[in-house]
This record gives C-alpha cells, sequence and structure tokens, in this order.
C-alpha cells in the first residue's frame, strides 16, 4: 500500500489526519446519495417541454437522479413518462436523446417501445403489447399484461412544461408543490403556446447547491424578494413590493423586466426581458452538476421578434455569452447579496434531508389534506372503517384477500418498500436461482394485477413506513405522507440475520426480499463457487439450486447436524444423503472464524479448525428476526423491550387496540415457538381478518411446511420438537420408490409427520394430525398398515 | 472568366481561410477583421437533436463584433488559447467570379492554462469543438473578402468558460 508523507517528512499513512480525510469524503459521497435518495427521488423535476415531443409517438429522454427515464405522447396526445428500463432483463431501451416510434427502426415495430435485446414491445402508455415467444417460451407462467413499464407521476404545465415524480408518493401535487411561486410569471408563461428555441447544458465542477448558491450572486439587480413553501423563491426588478403580475401575455421583444424564480432544490424560471429561460440542474457526483439551459419563446413569433430574443437570449444566458468581470467573492465561497433567499434554501434541503417533513405540524396537515384530494378511490369508491397494512408479503396479502372474502367494503391501503409486485418468497430460493434463462419472475407474483383493482385493494410500493401515531391513529409513510388508519395491521415480516464481518463485503448475500434473489442469481452467472453458511432449509435448497447450475457448494453447519432447528434427526440424515449424493460438500460441528475477501470481494472463510475455503460468492442463511422495530418504537408490546416478535392475542390483536400483528412479525401470547411459514402467514391473516370482521375466528391447523430439494420434495405437518429426548421417529417406506416418511412421536402420540416424495402419505398424516388421531407407532413402518382410523386418539 | 483565374481564385480563398485561422490563434483580431468585408455577419450555431431545431448560439455583424473584441480584456473569461485546425473541403467560385462559397471543417483545441485548478490543469490540451465553417465572400478585383461565416458546430454540450470567436 502506498504511503502518505507530509511535506515534513512525516509518515501520516494511517493516522486520525489521513483516516479523517476518507471519513469527509465517505460522507461527502454519502449525503450525495442521501440527497439522492432524499431530495431527487421526491420532488416535481422539469424534464422537457412539451414542444419537444410535438407529435404522437415522439419521445425524449433524459434521467432523474440514477433512473433513466422515457417521456412519450400517446396516439391520444397525452404525455406519459416511463422508467427507460425493460423489464425483462432490466436492460436500457431507448438511447437517442429524441425521436420517433411512429416508423420502424431497425429492431423495433412502428409505434412501439422495442428493447433490442430480446424484442419485448411496449405501447405509448408502457403497456406490453408483445414478448417474444410468449407461449412457447413461458406457458401460462406468464403473461405480458403482467410487464408493463414502471408509468411515473407526469403532469405537463406550467408554460407546457412535462414534470415528472419518481415517487408513486409525492408529498404533494404539481400544483401544490408549486403553490405561488411562477404566480410573478404565471401569465405570461401561460398566455399563448410556447417552443424551445435554445438548448444547450453544461457541465459544473461544483456541487449542484453550491451552484445553486453561487447562482443568487447573479441575483443582482434583482431587488425584491418573494418567499414560497418548498424553499421555493422568486426575485425581480418590478417596483412592486408584492408579486408582480404581468400582463396577459408573452413580453414582447423589447421587453426589460426580469423576474427569476427558483424551484427547489435547482430548477430556475427565469423571465428575463423577452425571453424565458429555464435551467435545470442533475447531480452527477458530489462535486459535479449538470447543468440544462432551455430558451423559449411563442411559438407565434415573426423571424423578426425570434431574432430579437434570440439575441438578447444569447447575450445573457447563451454559451458564447461575455463572462462579466464580476470580481472574486472574498475566500471563493458562494456568498450571496442575499442571505435570506440562501436561508430559505438550506432550511428546505435541512428538511429533506433529515426527513423532518411534519416539523411544526402545518406541512403534515398540508398533506393529509392533500393526500385525502390525490386518492379519491380510497375514499369515495368504498365505505366502512379504513384499514392500513404495513407489508405487502404472504401475510399481508392474504389478509386483505380474506377480509374482502368476509365482505369487509372499506378501503384497504398496503404499503410495502419492495419495487415491483408483491412476489411468493418460497420460489426464491428455489427455481427462481436457476432462472436467468426463460423463467420470469412474473409467474410467482402473489397476484396478478388484476386482483388489486377487483377487489379494491391500493397497494403502494417503494412505500417505507416509518412510524406509527396509535393515538391519532396515523402512519408516516416515505418523506412524511401521513396515512390515517381505524384499523393498522402490521405484517412487516422478518429480516435475515448477518454475520458482521459480511457487511459491506461484495459477493456476499442474505436472501429474504426477491432483490436479494435477483442479486445471487445475477452474481451466480459469474461464479464457480459458494460457501453457504447455514444448513437449515434455505441454506439446503439454495445449496441444490446452485449445485444444479454445476457450481461448486459447501455448506457449513456449526450445529451437529444440518436442519438441526427445524427437522427431525432422520430426516436430516436423509437429505445429507441427497446433498453428498449431488456432490455438496457438507461441514457440520464447525464454526466460521473469519471471512476472507479481496479488495473488498468476499474470496473465502476460515474455519475454526483452521481449513480455509475458497469460493467466489458467500451465501448466508442463518435464521430471520421479526422486523419488529415500528411497532416497538411506537410502544406496542413485543417479546423483549429491545425487540423480538409482536405479542398479540388470539385474534391477532396487539397491546394495543385496533393494531393487529400477523406472519413472521408476530407470535400468540401463548404460543412458545415462533413459526416462519406460508402457512401461519395465511392463517394468522385469516384469523385478524375474521377478527376485524366480527366473525368467529377459525379454527387453528396444524401447521405445515414444504421445501424443494432438487427433485426431492418434502412435506411436513406438525412442528418436531427437536431438542426434546423423548420424541422418537418412526419410519414409514413410501408408496412409490424413492418415497418416505419420518412419523414422530411421544409416548404413542403423534406429534409431526415429515413425508418425502410421497404426497398420499402426507394427506394422511395431515388429517391424523388435524382429527387428533394417533396410528399405532408400533405397525407404522408397515406399509400395509393404513394410518386413517386405525383406532388411535391422541391423548 | 477564364479557367485559371477560377483556380486562381480558389487558392485565394483556400489562403484567406487558413489565414482567418491563425489570425484567430493568436487572438490578432485586427488581422481577422482586415479579411472581412463591412457588410459582414458572423454567427455560432448548432442542431440540436434533443429539441429537433436548428439553433443560434451567436450573432453579430462587423460593428458588433468590434465592439466585443474591444470589450474582451473587460470581460473574465477562460485565458486557455484555442488551436484551430481547418481543413478547406469545397470552394465554389460564383457571379463571373464575383462570390465564392467555402465549407471547410474545423476542429478546435483548448491548450489549458486556467482550468479548475490551473496547478493540475495548465498545459494540457483538450478537444473543445467540433463542427464546420460554411463561409460567403465577395471577390473584388480578384480579392476574396468575407461576408459571412457561419460556424456550424456538433456540440451542445459546451461547459462553463467557452468563449469566441471560433
Ligand atoms: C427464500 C425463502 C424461501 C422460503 N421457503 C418457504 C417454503 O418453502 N415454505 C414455507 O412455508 N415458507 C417458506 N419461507 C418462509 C415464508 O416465505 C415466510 O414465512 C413468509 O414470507 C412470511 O410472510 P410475512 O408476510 O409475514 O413476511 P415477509 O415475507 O417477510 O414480508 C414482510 C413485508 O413487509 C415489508 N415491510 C417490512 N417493514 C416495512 C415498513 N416499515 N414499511 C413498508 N414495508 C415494510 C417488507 O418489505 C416485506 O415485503 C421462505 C422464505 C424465504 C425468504
Ligand atoms: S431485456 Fe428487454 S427484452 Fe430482454
Amino acid at each position: 500500500m502506498g504511503q502518505i508523507v507530509t511535506n515534513d517528512g512525516q509518515n501520516v499513512s494511517g493516522s486520525p489526519k489521513n483516516d479523517s480525510l476518507n471519513d469527509t469524503l465517505k460522507r461527502a459521497n454519502e449525503a450525495f446519495i442521501k440527497e439522492q435518495q432524499n431530495i431527487f427521488k421526491n420532488v416535481w423535476v422539469p424534464v422537457c417541454h412539451e414542444s419537444e415531443l410535438l407529435n404522437p409517438y415522439d419521445f425524449r429522454t433524459s434521467s432523474i437522479g440514477n433512473d433513466n427515464i422515457i417521456i412519450c405522447r400517446a396516439p391520444d396526445g397525452k404525455v406519459n413518462a416511463l422508467l427507460n428500463v425493460c423489464p425483462h432483463r432490466g436492460m436500457l431501451i431507448e438511447r437517442r436523446p429524441q425521436g420517433s416510434f411512429l416508423e420502424g427502426q431497425a429492431s423495433g415495430n412502428p409505434k412501439r417501445i422495442t428493447c433490442m435485446f430480446h424484442a419485448w414491445q411496449f405501447d405509448m402508455r408502457g403497456n406490453c403489447v408483445y414478448v417474444a415467444r410468449e407461449k412457447e417460451g413461458y406457458q401460462d407462467r406468464f403473461c405480458k399484461d403482467d410487464a408493463g413499464l414502471r408509468r411515473l407521476r407526469c403532469s405537463v404545465g406550467f408554460g407546457g412544461f412535462v414534470w415528472v415524480n419518481m415517487s408513486d408518493q409525492p408529498v404533494a401535487l404539481l400544483e401544490e408543490w408549486i403553490g405561488g411561486a411562477l404566480s410573478p410569471i404565471m401569465r405570461q408563461i401561460s398566455s399563448s403556446p410556447l417552443e424551445v428555441v435554445h438548448y444547450h447544458k453544461e457541465i459544473i465542477q461544483t456541487g449542484y447547491k453550491d451552484e445553486i448558491l453561487n447562482g443568487l450572486e447573479r441575483n443582482a439587480g434583482l431587488a425584491a424578494n418573494l418567499f414560497f413553501p418548498f424553499g421555493h423563491f422568486a426575485s425581480h426588478n418590478a417596483d412592486e413590493k408584492t408579486v408582480p403580475n404581468g400582463e396577459n401575455k408573452f413580453p414582447a421583444p423589447n421587453a426589460t423586466k426580469s423576474v427569476k424564480v427558483n424551484l427547489f432544490p435547482g430548477y430556475i424560471f427565469h423571465l428575463s426581458g423577452p425571453t424565458l429561460h429555464v435551467s435545470t440542474i442533475t447531480p452527477v457526483s458530489q462535486n459535479q452538476v449538470m447543468v440544462e439551459n432551455r430558451g423559449l419563446a411563442p411559438t407565434s413569433d415573426s423571424e423578426q421578434e425570434r431574432l430579437a430574443r434570440s439575441k438578447h437570449y444569447n447575450s445573457i444566458f447563451g454559451p458564447f455569452r461575455p463572462l462579466k468581470s464580476e470580481g472574486p467573492t472574498p475566500n471563493g465561497k458562494p456568498e450571496s447579496n442575499s442571505p435570506e433567499l440562501s436561508k430559505h434554501y438550506n432550511e428546505e434541503w435541512v428538511r429533506w434531508m433529515e426527513k423532518h417533513y411534519n416539523e411544526n405540524g402545518s406541512l403534515t396537515n398540508r398533506v393529509v389534506a392533500q393526500g385525502q384530494k390525490a386518492n379519491p378511490n380510497l375514499e369515495s369508491e368504498a365505505s366502512g372503517p379504513k384499514v392500513v397494512v404495513v407489508g405487502a408479503s404472504h401475510a399481508g396479502i392474504a389478509f386483505a384477500d380474506k377480509l374482502r372474502k368476509n365482505n369487509f367494503t372499506g378501503p384497504i391501503a398496503i404499503f410495502d418498500r419492495q419495487v415491483g409486485g408483491p412476489m411468493e418468497r418460497p420460489p426464491l430460493s428455489k427455481g427462481f436461482l436457476l432462472g436467468g434463462g426463460e423463467i420470469v419472475e412474473s409467474k410467482s407474483l402473489l397476484r396478478q394485477k388484476k386482483w388489486y383493482k377487483t377487489n379494491k385493494v391500493r397497494l403502494k410500493t417503494q412505500s417505507i413506513v416509518h412510524s406509527v401515531d396509535t393515538k391519532q391513529k396515523t402512519i408516516t409513510v416515505n418523506n412524511g405522507v401521513v396515512v390515517n388508519y381505524d384499523k393498522l395491521v402490521i405484517a412487516s415480516g422478518a429480516k435475515p440475520r448477518e454475520l458482521p464481518d459480511t457487511v459491506g463485503v461484495a459477493n456476499a448475500f442474505t436472501l429474504r426480499q426477491p432483490s436479494d434473489a435477483n442479486a445471487i442469481r445475477q452474481a451466480a452467472n459469474n461464479a464457480d463457487s459458494v460457501v453457504i453458511i447455514g444448513g437449515g432449509y434455505i441454506g439446503l435448497e439454495v445449496a441444490a439450486s446452485l449445485r444444479k447450475k454445476g457450481m461448486v457448494v459447501s455448506v457449513i453447519e456449526a450445529a451437529e447436524r444440518i436442519l438441526a432447528r427445524v427437522a427431525s434427526k432422520p430426516l436430516a440424515e436423509h437429505f445429507q444423503k441427497l446433498h453428498e449424493k449431488h456432490g455438496v460438500n457438507i461441514f457440520t460441528g464447525i464454526g466460521v472464524d473469519k471471512i476472507n475477501h479481496e479488495d473488498g470481494i468476499f474470496a473465502g472463510v476460515v474455519l475454526s479448525d483452521g481449513n480455509e475455503i475458497k469460493a467466489d460468492m458467500l451465501i448466508t442463511g442463518i435464521g430471520v428476526f421479526p422486523d419488529s422495530k415500528l411497532a416497538a418504537d411506537a410502544g406496542i408490546e413485543t417479546q423483549r423491550e429491545d425487540g423480538g416478535a409482536i405479542l398479540v392475542d388470539e385474534a391477532m390483536q396487539t397491546s394495543v387496540k385496533d393494531v393487529y400483528a400477523i406472519g413472521d412479525v408476530s407470535i400468540r401470547r401463548d404460543q412458545s415457538l415462533a413459526v416462519e411459514s406460508v402457512h401461519n402467514a395465511q392463517e394468522t391473516a385469516s384469523i385478524a381478518a375474521a377478527a376485524i370482521t366480527n366473525n368467529a375466528l377459525p379454527a387453528i391447523q396444524t401447521p405445515w411446511f414444504w421445501s424443494d430439494q432438487y427433485d426431492t420434495k418434502l412435506q411436513s405437518v406438525g412442528i418436531v420438537p427437536v431438542g426434546e429426548s423423548d420424541i422418537y421417529q418412526v419410519a414409514r417406506p413410501g408408496k412409490k420408490e424413492g418415497g418416505i416418511s419420518f412419523w414422530s412421536y411421544r409416548d404413542e402420540n403423534l406429534i409431526a409427520v415429515e413425508v418425502v416424495n410421497d404426497p398420499a402419505t402426507y394427506m394422511e398424516a395431515r388429517q391424523c394430525l388435524d382429527t387428533k388421531q394417533s396410528p399405532d407407532p408400533k405397525q407404522i413402518s408397515n406399509r400395509s398398515y393404513s394410518p386413517i382410523d386405525s383406532g388411535g386418539a391422541r391423548s | 472568366m477564364t479557367n485559371a483565374s477560377a483556380v486562381e481564385i480558389e487558392k485565394k480563398i483556400e489562403k484567406i481561410i487558413y489565414r482567418t485561422a491563425l489570425a484567430l490563434d493568436d487572438n490578432d483580431w485586427k488581422s481577422w477583421f482586415d479579411l472581412c468585408d463591412d457588410a459582414f455577419f458572423y454567427s455560432i450555431t448548432s442542431f440540436s437533436p434533443e429539441i429537433n431545431k436548428k439553433m443560434t448560439y451567436f450573432s453579430g455583424n462587423k460593428k458588433e463584433l468590434v465592439g466585443l473584441m474591444d470589450m474582451l480584456p473587460k470581460h473574465n473569461t477562460d485565458h486557455s488559447p484555442l488551436h484551430r485546425h481547418t481543413s478547406v473541403y469545397t470552394v465554389e467560385v460564383a457571379d463571373e467570379g464575383q462570390s465564392a462559397k467555402a465549407i471547410s471543417s474545423v476542429t478546435i483545441y483548448q491548450n489549458m492554462l486556467d482550468g479548475i485548478n490551473s496547478h493540475l490543469d495548465s498545459g494540457e490540451s483538450r478537444l473543445f469543438v467540433i463542427g464546420k465553417y460554411f463561409d460567403e465572400f465577395k471577390i473584388e478585383d480578384g480579392n476574396p473578402k468575407f461576408l459571412s461565416r457561419e460556424t456550424k458546430l456538433d456540440n451542445r454540450r459546451l461547459d462553463k468558460g467557452s468563449h469566441w470567436p471560433l
């Protein structure tokens, strides 16, 4: 490693001084990422002008933060904004800055947006209209109706600009967001159709904030300042102290008034004499910003008028304008001639960065009021109490489904932080990982798009619920959007445990969400070997999937055997043999002492016996913990003060009235062991739905579970109390070759049954446990003995 | 007009274009203006595929240009010198040898002097802009003078510190 030596010859490599430089850079980078996340993904951005896509099928591409977007004009003239990313494999679709889809392209049909990679086609609203080899490749598992481009919030207005907000739930509607800020120039810029006549961009070697604050210097001569909510402000050179209310026509070619409106965080509308100059920022890095400059004029201009405006525009805003000698500012820092403007801007910036969006209450109220306006469906189409669900996975979706099946007519809104339609989790460790070929994720959707519409369930993805106020009965989502509820259902599930040494290491993964599975799948396509820490179901399923891909797979389990917490010993031995037969290296009773990485990329592990296993990627599958922080922070009782599952009664109600918890995040007070399974998610969902609709609570079924590894299907019913010495298993041969089941007993009482490749026996076992029958343990190993109605009742 | 004189005029036009490049490289505005007719008109234009329009970035007649050049020292411009590489592609003499048009390619490099941090940047050469000159000439007594020059740029990204004439 290189050394850093100061002028006076001291080596400061690794000294606190040197660390602090790294820290500063790291902090700057973190702040940049946070700005992208907190600010740019949530504000309204004027991405282009409607004159840049004049005709049906015209398009314009742009980017907000690191998202590529495409704006197109539909045949009905409406302008739509879409994510310019193909839902098939996430490739960028359209690369030209501007153009038309009217005529066919080399790689695309007329009137279609075509992805050049595998020729999926979309219409101007983003609907997927053609999937290559849809029927042959996907049979019924996938339908193009489910695979549109992501539609973004988009409005055209305020002088014909196209405004896009990346958030599905902006803190304010466009009109609210701009408020009165553009009113000083509104009459002029809306009086006649405008067109962009000038465009140039520049990359400036400074952060966007400094660029904007520096620009306030150039407000010299604009005497009066006006302040607006959301950090916007305007400056002008008119005599009036109030908002100048210009004439109801675009300024004449000899006009001299100047009004400059700064919209937060850096979109400037400057009506300067006879021209409208609009500059927009796109941050590139913490010290680089791209500024796009547009000059606009009325479409009705004569050649003479256009020339006069153009001369004026170029002398002030053009790339070859003479730069006035303004003299340096003392110490080179941006110093505004209007400190109040910088203050107003900075205060807004801090609000977004710290998410104090409901600081003084006023904004929160505004947002609530506007939120209700923005979602009329919620209020008008349905009547009854309003149910809000946190978490759109197995539990949350099953709950909404049951609620509707119980004839609940009130509004239902489900919030989830995930991107895209909610997906089943079980396939993520199984078939999904083998994908990358023809398997399309959409077959694993928990519900197809139509279901939400038919059942009037409002799904809000990419929406993080930050807090719950159980007194006000509200939740706060993303940047301060406040939503009220009558009944709240927390279905926030569980999070995978991580090994601290793996945090931040590239090619080291855990698996819980679709995005994790996608990342693993992609890494596996470029890897030959994998270490899996944890020999539970998820670890073993992943081992089977990656082995099928031909990778060298090593599973490390600290306990004496695999499946130590969840399955009987004979079943675990069965699976150990199965994996060994397929060539998986299983290490049991051994820990991991060290995670090795090279340049931050996972390289291997050192076991507690000193042996090293080198591999290209790592997957940690060592269990989960309930994601109950939201509830704990709201004062809802959890197993321990510092977390654990949310405690619920037999109706799934938490310690707070009208707040329920279901699925992996919950545990009944009378239960000692949390069950993390799809069945538990569905059952707890049914109970809560019944309780909320005042129906009788459904009977609790015996828990069941399944796992697929290679071509072996495990189905288990009942819970095997693995740590208890008085439990024993009897093996029963299967009806077909390769089938076997393990019946767990305490004395003569049947407790649980684990069935391998024998669905008929599984059905019998389930019936026994549901009807509290205990077939004779001495005879169960005999294939000709029927376990059903054999006379043994459980005590 | 004889063929020989047309060839002669073409040669003269090539020469005047190259002499202009040298004068501009040296910021010798006077020598440049001396090669221009009083009715000379200069513009920098570009076609933007982004907005699908032809744009004018700069324009002025001789009088305005002279005025602007006089102001130059008072302006806070980038001091990095520009160097042009020009190739004359076509010269078309018309009107019985009274006028001509020429198209030349132009590539302009910027030899850094100021930069963001002159300590690091000065001395480096960067590609500044690319484009073509579309020139029109008035020919009197066999001697061409510039009537107009349109510098058609391909660049639409022009970072801070851009300056002219190009
Ligand atoms: C890879 C894998 C394979 C599995 N295989 C099987 C199997 O074969 N059989 C079986 O029975 N079970 C299996 N399971 C377990 C099963 O999937 C879980 O028990 C089930 O998903 C639990 O559902 P849930 O809705 O309670 O929680 P989760 O599935 O964890 O979902 C919780 C949701 O809440 C969201 N959320 C949390 N907090 C917030 C917040 N503050 N704001 C917004 N959203 C929030 C999360 O984004 C998440 O989408 C598997 C699990 C995994 C991960
Ligand atoms: S990535 Fe677009 S069609 Fe495959």
